[in-house]
């Protein structure tokens, strides 16, 4: 503790300036974390938080600016400088050897490394970390395979050996599941009562309300605003990131639903001799969305991709527009009038490096000659109507931002294929911002309007809640429970998708 | 790494600037020029001189271009087979084999069928069934790779091997149906008259290197680059190499895209070895052997970044750097042939290696003491 009466913030950004090509990311940004503190940086998908993020753990040199760390300007050239004045990152996307241990990858890069490890000592250090702020981890287990939530373990512990006092945590919470965001909730109280700063960058905005102290909010690289504990309203957060008034309502079906579209029955698949699916049966109508709710990892991908043609079911039926598709493939669900959009936005549903207009003939019937003149007048079209932020039609997909990327592929799977009336459509939302969420929704219920029956499968339950018309719980493979969207409430699901009895 | 008191900083450019693919390659012919040039005057060669007469010889004369363009011809095929495999993420070193493979079955054609056959018809015959045997060689592994998931690096590699020792077989280890049956000199047996090409004469009276075949190994370059953007299958294989999963999901069949890509990539090395047959040797040539104008290919590929335009553009330079300093081995000062090949090392190293400055801005950083 410091002598004087004030005591010196733990780290600061006075006036921070970082300018990428064509994209100012931190326009003259203050930010400051007190000894202790959890203080959230808030805002959407490209506001510049992250980028501040790395401007203070000394990943990016920022054009203008201090970085001040107990009341003195330090400079910052890598993040092992960082490191060097107690600063540490946890990214987004780990940073992990997987082959390698726990504690070798907690010890990975450490300046006083012994010739030979010490693997006794280290492990015995990594577990008194891990007890002390409650990481469950064993030392020994290999980072491979563990979870995301476990793996994130690995990463703070990490930070923490390397003798961090401030942590910078990046979008912690994308890749859990409830029950670890709470765990991490705990973790982050044990540090910070050991006097540990932390900067918490989310977009989450429900989430973050619980776990800060402040919450500094962001958007086109400035602080729009900042709130205290207890001063912190939803709403008002809500429109600082966003900048204009939202509100995500339930949406309904308006028009009474009509014909069976989809129909799956008795669909059992196995998988290295596991069942994964058993004995589903489901049926949508045109004009109705249908939620699949559920834990990550029941089955959902499986239910999914057998419905797209990209799984063939060892029993059962899949009917699409009353054409049967079971085993015809993904080009044959879709000339029967299926699209799909898987939940891996850019590693399955668009190719990452080729463009928004190459992108779009990608479920398309080709020819000899791909169709790129029509293609790029489509491309003009969605980039104009779905306000889809690019340089141009010809940017490759993965320079846009998740809420673009997943126009792109919305727009192509609802509206480019003329003739599909069946859709089924992964976690549309996940990973995306409050403001791209609404659109997504948005774009989904006019589908609905239009006729077309929708399967919507997502882990995120108000989601589900939010959007269908019928939910259905997926445990284990098979549908545990199916209500219609009003008159069911989410804890009967929530205990149906635990797998208890409703 | 560290460098007075600065350390240097790499980071990788949001946007490529339309300079660096102008500059970069320049830049790094120079600094191999230099680097070259300290060999040369440490071995007592005039660094100047020596660089004017490999340029004189290698491609500002008439007998260098021509010997260049001469050697180019099959180069270009296995640079383009070699592009074609990679840019599917297929890593097939398989040219040198697929290429002796096509000289092979190019001379069965030229035997077997050309005699009956006008000029016309006999010479792409002769191309035809080595772009077959080329393809042929790389079915084996293709199909293991397209079913199994066999590393296409290894099976094509080692077939590399069986394909030598089977040329040497046909030549000197029997007399069968490749040997010169007029000779007991091992070598082998011509192929039709009509069957061959003679050399270009462009207009003079002197006899060159360079055969029409020049104009065929462009042509395929042209029409690849042209094909692969365009078509359905240029499209199907470019979503695949970015993306396996993402061609799965869009139902694409990446068996056959797998395989069909590593056979055309043979089919391409195969002509490489057909155009051997048609131009200069006539028959099976053990004299192949010795270029490594497969391997050569791997380099010329990745050199040409996989676009099969500047594959063109890239052998030319290769070839060039190979005859003038094969000239300068036999020159009045002759320079060592290890020196050339220091020059040839030393000019595809940087110009690699200027890949990380087009992709990466390098800055010096001060660096500040730790704690302030």
């Amino acid at each position: 503790m410091q002598h004087n009466a004030e005591v010196p913030l733990a780290l600061a950004a006075r006036a921070v300036t970082k300018r990428f090509p064509g994209v100012v990311a931190n326009d003259q940004v203050n930010f400051d974390l007190a000894h202790g503190e959890v203080h959230t940086l808030l805002g959407e998908n490209g506001a510049g938080k992250s980028t501040l993020a790395s401007v203070l753990c000394g990943l990016y040199r920022p054009e203008a600016g201090q970085v001040v760390r107990d009341g003195k300007e330090i400079r910052l050239n890598s993040p092992r400088d960082g490191l060097t004045h107690g600063i540490a990152m946890v990214h987004q996307h780990f940073r992990l050897v997987d082959r390698f241990t726990v504690a070798e990858n907690v010890v990975l890069g450490h300046k006083s490394l012994s010739f030979v490890l010490a693997t006794a000592e280290i492990e015995a250090k990594v577990a008194a970390i891990t007890e002390k702020f409650g990481l469950p981890l064993d030392p020994r287990a290999v980072v491979g395979e563990l979870s995301a939530g476990e793996r994130q373990r690995v990463e703070i512990v990490k930070a923490l050996y390397q003798g961090a006092e401030i942590l910078l945590l990046d979008e912690p919470t994308a890749l859990l599941a409830p029950p670890e965001v709470e765990k991490l909730f705990t973790t982050v109280r044990a540090m910070t009562h050991a006097g540990k700063s932390v900067v918490f960058v989310s977009h989450k905005l429900a989430e973050v309300v619980d776990i800060s102290d402040r919450i500094t909010v962001m958007r086109g690289g400035k602080v729009t605003g900042s709130v205290r504990r207890g001063e912190a309203d939803v709403r008002r957060l809500a429109e600082l990131m966003v900048g204009r008034e939202i509100n995500i309502v339930a949406r309904r079906a308006k028009s009474p639903v009509g014909d069976v579209l989809l129909s799956a029955s008795q669909v059992h698949l196995e998988r290295d001799g596991t069942a994964m699916l058993t004995d589903i049966n489901l049926e949508v109508r045109g004009g109705e969305i249908v939620g699949v709710a559920g834990v990550a990892g029941n089955g959902q991908r499986d239910l999914a991709e057998v419905i797209a043609g990209l799984r063939t079911p060892q029993q059962g039926n899949v009917t699409v527009c009353g054409v049967p598709t079971a085993g015809s493939g993904a080009r044959g669900a879709r000339r029967a009038g299926l699209a799909y959009v898987p939940e891996d936005r850019l590693g399955t549903g668009l190719a990452p490096s080729m463009s928004i207009r190459d992108n779009l003939v990608l479920t398309r019937e080709r020819g000899f000659l791909v169709d790129r003149k029509s293609a790029l007048l489509e491309a003009e079209t969605f980039i104009k109507q779905l306000e889809i932020k690019t340089p141009g039609p010809l940017t490759p997909t993965r320079k846009l931002s998740g809420g673009n990327a997943q126009k792109v592929l919305l727009a192509r799977e609802l509206f480019a294929l003329s003739g599909a009336r069946v859709l089924v459509v992964c976690s549309p939302t996940r990973g995306l911002d409050v403001g791209a969420v609404e659109t997504v929704h948005a774009l989904l219920d006019e589908a609905r309007d239009a006729g077309k029956a929708i399967l919507l499968v997502s882990e995120d339950l108000d989601e589900v809640m939010t959007l269908a018309d019928r939910v259905l719980v997926l445990y284990r493979g098979r549908i545990t429970l199916e209500r219609s969207g009003a008159d069911t409430n989410v804890e009967r699901v929530g205990r149906a998708m635990a797998g208890l009895a409703t | 790494m560290m460098l007075l008191g600065r350390r240097i900083q790499v980071e990788q450019r949001m946007a490529v600037p339309k300079s660096a693919v102008v500059i970069v390659p320049v830049v790094s012919v120079i600094f191999a020029l230099v680097v070259g040039g300290v060999f040369l005057a440490l071995t007592g060669h005039p660094p100047i001189r020596t660089y004017l007469d490999l340029l004189n010889n290698g491609y500002t004369s008439f007998y260098g271009i021509t010997d260049t363009l001469g050697l180019a011809t099959p180069l270009i095929c296995t640079g383009l087979a070699a592009a074609f495999a990679f840019r599917m993420n297929l890593y097939s070193i398989g040219q040198e084999g697929q290429m002796y493979l096509g000289m092979i079955g190019g001379t069965w054609a030229g035997i077997v069928l050309a005699d009956s056959l006008p000029p016309l018809i006999a010479v792409p015959s002769v191309l035809v069934f080595g772009a077959l045997a080329g393809a042929a060689w790389i079915a084996v592994p293709a199909l293991l790779r397209a079913r199994l998931g066999t590393s296409e690096i290894v099976s094509t590699l080692l077939l590399n091997y069986v394909a030598l020792n089977l040329v040497n077989f046909f030549i000197f280890g029997s007399t069968g149906f490749f040997r010169d049956p007029t000779t007991s000199f091992p070598q082998g047996r011509a192929v039709a008259e009509s069957a061959r090409l003679s050399p270009l004469s462009l207009f003079t009276e002197k006899v060159t290197n360079t055969y029409p075949t020049l104009f065929v190994a462009v042509s395929l370059a042209v029409l690849l680059f042209w094909f692969m953007r365009v078509s359905n299958y240029g499209y199907e294989t470019a979503v695949y190499a970015d993306s396996p999963n993402t061609a799965r999901y869009a139902g694409m069949n990446s068996a056959w895209l797998q395989s069909s890509v590593l056979l055309v990539s043979g089919a391409l090395a195969g002509v490489g070895g057909a155009m051997y047959v048609v131009g200069p040797a006539g028959k099976v040539d053990p004299g192949l052997l010795q270029v490594g104008l497969g391997y050569a290919g791997i380099v010329v590929a990745a050199l040409a970044r996989y676009n099969f335009l500047a594959v063109v553009l890239a052998a030319v330079l290769f070839a060039g750097l190979r005859t003038g300093g094969n000239a300068l081995q036999v020159s009045n000062d002759p320079v060592p042939i290890a020196i050339a090949v220091v020059l040839q090392g030393a000019v595809l190293l940087f110009a690699l290696g200027g890949e990380l400055f087009r992709r990466n801005k390098v800055t010096l950083v001060r660096v500040q003491s730790a704690t302030t």
